[in-house]
């Protein structure tokens, strides 16, 4: 009798922590998105004035990369013209050697992971849950699963203050968007405002 | 000595006494005062966050908790021990914020969250007989808890897993249904903390705990 109670109650335990939960189901796209901006603190922003912006997004894709302009690239660029320009630089051609530079990047990387189940089967719903491994040839032990992240990449870089000694530039600002709903059109002004609107110390006027 | 003289040895050991006994038959005590008996229980736990864990990480409180526990409640003692397992889940959704460090500022929608599935041994102390309808008792317990913290910034996740120790004390009643019966209802209201520290909880995970619950007792 005490044996049987003690299975069912186990079988209790193990229909608990099997119960899988996604909390952030219920995000909206605009919710979703997290803005992260990073400054050089040694920069000082009301010495420079005026700024150019590349002519297209850089698109990196693990190691490879190209460049696009697709009509949401576009409202990037524009938006962030806009923005610098609210915060009192001026607009000039890239020939016109401007203080600073701008650089715009959709970054996605790929990885491929490895659980292996007796570490993280207390966890189980996590990636998928369930125990996989069955007809793949793995050892029945590992779970692999792969995943993507995009994200903007937008710099700020330091013409002004060139490296002489070794030919580069430092980055004195950037900002990352990530989250679901970067690629959406309609949020595109709202992410790029956002990133302008939490570095106040970007103002220059 | 064969089988059939031992048993014959036994019976006549055991039989005058046994037929002492036989006119109050009727007033023997319950066979749950009389063995000790096993006593199931499934509970279903309402919690609010206590201490630092309220004021720094989750205030809100929770009622995605269940346990399931099995004791043993000893024959001609007031103790009763067990186990419990159980699963807890505290989560609460921060507006929009801009959160600062050094240089770095990020704006997100923050969730936090944190799950444990708690493994725990406990002992009751019963104040009343096995044979009352209403049976309070206090309760101690200790064991580990299987934790995972996960706090979202927007879906980004930041995570943190760990077997902690963990322990609770509590105060609680069982209500039988009919007397002598086997099931009853059991309300419990219990303190329970487990030790741990990482970002945002500096001074462990601590709650008080109201449960129903309803239990089945076999011997």
């Amino acid at each position: 009798m005490l044996k049987k109670a003690s299975i069912i109650l186990l079988i209790a335990g193990l229909g608990f922590i099997s119960c899988s939960k996604d909390p952030v189901s219920d995000l909206s796209t605009e919710e979703s998105l997290v803005y992260v901006t990073n400054f050089n603190k040694s920069a000082n922003f009301k010495q420079y004035k005026t700024f150019s912006i590349v002519d297209s997004v850089l698109v990196v894709e693990n190691d490879r990369s190209g460049t696009a302009l697709t009509e949401i690239d576009r409202s990037l660029l524009q938006r962030i013209i806009t923005n610098m320009e609210g915060l009192g630089y001026k607009y000039v051609s890239p020939k016109s050697n401007p203080d600073v530079g701008i650089n715009a990047a959709w970054i996605t990387n790929t990885y491929l992971n490895v659980a292996s189940l007796p570490l993280s089967s207390y966890y189980g719903g996590y990636w998928g849950g369930g125990f996989g491994g069955y007809g793949y040839g793995y050892p029945s032990y590992y779970q692999y699963y792969e995943t993507s992240e995009s994200y903007w990449l937008v710099s700020m870089l330091d013409f002004k203050n060139p490296n002489k000694a070794d030919s580069t530039v430092n980055v004195i600002w950037n900002a990352q968007i990530r989250g679901s709903g970067i690629g959406s059109p309609q949020h595109i002004d709202k992410m790029v405002d956002s990133v302008f609107g939490q570095s106040g110390y970007l103002k220059n006027n | 000595m064969n089988k059939t003289a031992l048993i014959a040895f036994f019976f006549a050991a055991a039989l005058p006494a046994f037929a002492q006994d036989a006119p109050k038959i009727y007033t023997l005590p319950s066979p749950f005062d009389r063995y000790t008996h096993y006593l199931a229980t499934a509970r279903f736990t309402g919690a609010a966050p206590l201490g630092s864990f309220s004021d720094q990480y989750i205030s809100k409180s929770s009622f995605q908790n269940f346990s399931a526990s099995l004791e043993w409640v000893l024959r001609n003692s007031p103790f009763s021990v067990g186990g419990e397992v159980g699963s807890t889940y505290f989560k609460e959704r921060l507006p929009r914020a801009l959160y600062v460090n050094g240089e770095e500022t990020i704006s997100a929608v923050q969730t936090r969250t944190v799950s444990q599935y708690p493994i725990e041994v406990f002992g009751n102390y019963h104040f009343l007989g096995k044979a009352s309808n209403i049976q309070p008792y206090v309760q101690l317990s200790g064991g580990i808890s299987i934790l995972d913290y996960v706090v979202y910034y927007g879906s980004l996740s930041n995570q943190d897993q760990k077997i902690a120790p963990k322990y609770g004390i509590g105060i609680g009643s069982k209500f039988l249904f009919k007397k002598d019966g086997s099931f009853g209802v059991d309300v419990r209201v219990k303190y329970n903390g487990t030790s741990y520290k990482h970002d945002y909880i500096e001074n462990g995970i601590s709650s008080l705990d109201g449960s129903v619950g309803i239990f089945y007792r076999w011997w």
